[in-house]
């Protein structure tokens, strides 16, 4: 094998210009593709980490049975009684993989300054435990002022837009009003302990945070609606779902548990569209790889005509011609990846240094593009463009492996 | 057994709507260790002869067998493997591979029959002795000489050792004291090894050496044809 491989190497340098950028266009192709896939993941992990951290999904969440369908009409009947949510919390925090299990509730209502009043929507969290979910997110978007504390249970955190719009700043005071669970209106008066960016344009005119018993005083209830939970590795989830399910249904609580991505619809949009974005660059870099491969082997095949001619008169099979040929399309598909893999690494150095700041959709602050090196794509991409430069060097090669050895011996 | 043996055949070419008969009912009988030279004015179908009888084409009609195997019942790959194995080429324009050193061009035949690059390399390197370009075997053929190139094509066609030896114009672009060194050359292996030779020719050098000539015009043999 080695003294083919030998051959179609010399084959390969015998016309160094063309193979040169032949090797270049797969270079580039490949670089294109793998720092994209980079950026993706990147965008990927970003994601992941404003769904779990930064909008406070946690990798689960548990709900009561129907409360999807039905929760909103009858709150009350789909939220979890106080010894409910003390033995979801227990029977979760059993498990290794689980960090914290909280109880969350929402509210929805009307927040005023006392001249101008909007709609609003509430996370009542418990305050440690929320500092816990967010983690390292708390340091990427700081919160203005203070955070929730369960000393000052009327002390709420109001996202930047919805304060702006408000002008309720810092120690500020205001009155939120919410229908009670019974149906009933009922107004609380708050004070601003801090002020927050939510990271996304949609949701920062309308989120605020609020102390869970406070929330719960506010609907009038006792009850959780979701106990949310965290967990060491997000790559846990879907099998953490099904433990906790069969455990919660075993223990005689009725209940469904969704991921962080099922609630993420911004994650899994972005998530369709990226997809869609690389498939697409995939495929047009491919086409060009593929035709490059193709012309190169078509030129290199119709110069060495006679030789051909002279291989198969030697003795070598149709199946030996195409192999070779194949073995320099392999070749150069596998030196052209090793050109990506180097450009790819320049590229990738270069960002992590002078990252630029872009701000993306849906995002409310400016952020470094970072493009991730992710080593198991990078075999995976040099494995498909061996794969697909040996196939296109197989076109022409099948073509001049069955020419007639004496038109080949006579071709100038 | 004869090592080539043609009955009534013939070879057309099919130009467009025309069809240009190379070879018309040709008998020949060619046996081991013979030095034969087909001879004849251009387009009387010498070439057109060597193909046939080395495999690389097929005859339109007539039966053709070497040593003994009929050429039209072999698939490609048989064919492919007769060649390697019995038949050596020579060719007018030498058809060295330009990426390989004189050595490599000779492992070539050798290393596609499949044997080990030690085998290979000790056989060729014999070879290259022989033909008496022992020291030249890394030079690529473009620092060759055309007398130099046409040793090399020589041991080429002799490493497998082959029972016949194919030569299409061998001494053609050759000069003269360089295509006297290479008709002795061919006669000593032909009388040492002996191997057959058949080759196609204008030269008149070369036609002074041989023990026997086949004299073809217009696609017909004229004289020689039947061994004398």
């Amino acid at each position: 094998m080695m003294k083919w491989i030998k051959l179609a190497v010399r084959n390969i340098l015998r016309n160094k210009r063309r193979s040169f950028v032949t090797l270049l266009a797969i270079g580039v192709g490949f670089a294109a593709i793998s720092l994209f896939h980079g950026y993706v993941d990147r965008v990927y992990w970003g994601l992941r980490v404003m769904a779990i951290h930064g909008e406070g999904l946690g990798h689960l969440r548990v709900n009561k049975a129907g409360w999807q369908e039905k929760g909103k009409l009858e709150p009350e009947k789909y939220m979890f009684s106080k010894e409910d949510t003390q033995k979801i919390i227990k029977l979760a925090k059993e498990e290794n993989t689980v960090i914290l299990a909280t109880p969350q509730i929402q509210v929805t209502g009307i927040v005023t300054n006392g001249i101008a009043s909007t709609i609003f929507i509430a996370q009542g969290v418990v305050p440690k435990d929320d500092k816990a979910i967010k983690g390292a997110w708390a340091d990427f978007l700081p919160i203005k002022g203070q955070t929730l504390n369960d000393e000052k249970l009327y002390g709420v955190e109001i996202a930047e837009d919805l304060s702006n719009y408000l002008n309720l700043t810092q120690d500020k005071d205001g009155v939120v009003m919410a229908p009670t669970l019974s149906g009933q209106m009922n107004a609380l008066d708050i004070k601003i302990n801090g002020v927050y960016n939510t990271g996304s344009e949609f949701s920062n005119d309308k989120f605020m945070r609020f102390n869970f018993y406070f929330a719960q005083s506010l609907l009038d209830t006792h009850s959780a609606e979701r106990i949310v939970i965290l967990l060491k590795d997000w790559q846990d989830t879907e099998r953490m779902r099904t433990i906790l399910l069969t455990k919660l249904k075993a223990a005689g609580i009725d209940c469904e548990i969704r991921t962080w991505e099922e609630l993420s619809l911004f994650f899994a949009k972005q998530k369709e569209f990226l997809k869609v974005m690389l498939t697409f660059l995939f495929s047009i870099v491919l086409v060009i790889v593929v035709m490059t491969a193709v012309n190169t082997m078509g030129m290199a095949i119709l110069e060495r005509t006679r030789e051909i001619g002279t291989l198969r008169a030697l003795g070598l099979k149709r199946r030996g011609v195409s192999l070779l040929f194949a073995l320099e399309g392999a070749l150069l598909g596998f030196f052209g990846s090793i050109i990506g893999i180097i450009v790819h690494t320049c590229v990738w150095a270069i960002i992590k240094i002078y990252p630029p700041k872009y701000t993306p959709p849906g995002m409310a602050v400016p952020i470094d593009l970072v493009v991730n090196m992710v080593p198991w794509m990078l075999f995976v991409l040099l494995f498909c463009f061996v794969l697909f430069s040996m196939f296109a060097a197989l076109i022409p090669a099948r073509r001049a492996a069955k020419q007639n050895i004496v038109d080949s011996l006579g071709h100038v | 057994m004869p090592l080539i043996e043609m009955k009534n055949v013939s070879k057309d070419y099919y130009l467009g709507e025309t069809v240009v008969h190379a070879l018309r009912g040709i008998d020949l009988q060619i046996d081991k260790k013979e030095f034969v030279a087909i001879w004849g004015p251009s387009g009387s179908g010498k070439t057109t002869l060597l193909n046939l009888i080395s495999a690389i084409d097929e005859p339109t009609t007539g039966d053709l067998a070497i040593a003994g195997k009929d050429v039209r019942s072999l698939t490609d790959n048989q064919k492919s493997e007769h060649r390697n194995e019995t038949i050596g080429f020579i060719f007018q324009g030498f058809n060295l591979v330009p990426v390989l050193s004189a050595l490599e061009n000779v492992m070539l035949p050798l290393q596609i029959k499949g044997a080990s690059a030690t085998e290979a390399r000790k056989q060729a390197l014999s070879r290259l002795e022989e033909v008496g370009i022992g020291d030249l075997i890394n030079n690529r053929p473009a620092k060759m000489s055309g007398g130099q190139q046409q040793r090399v094509s020589i041991a080429r066609a002799l490493v497998n050792n082959p029972s016949l030896v194919i030569a299409d114009e061998p001494t053609a672009n050759l000069d003269s004291a360089t295509a006297h060194m290479i008709i002795d050359l061919m006669r000593e292996l032909n009388e040492k090894d002996n191997i057959t030779f058949i080759f196609s020719t204008h030269d008149q050098r070369l036609l002074d050496r041989v023990k026997r000539l086949v004299r073809l015009e217009d696609g017909k043999i004229v004289n020689g044809g039947a061994k004398q």
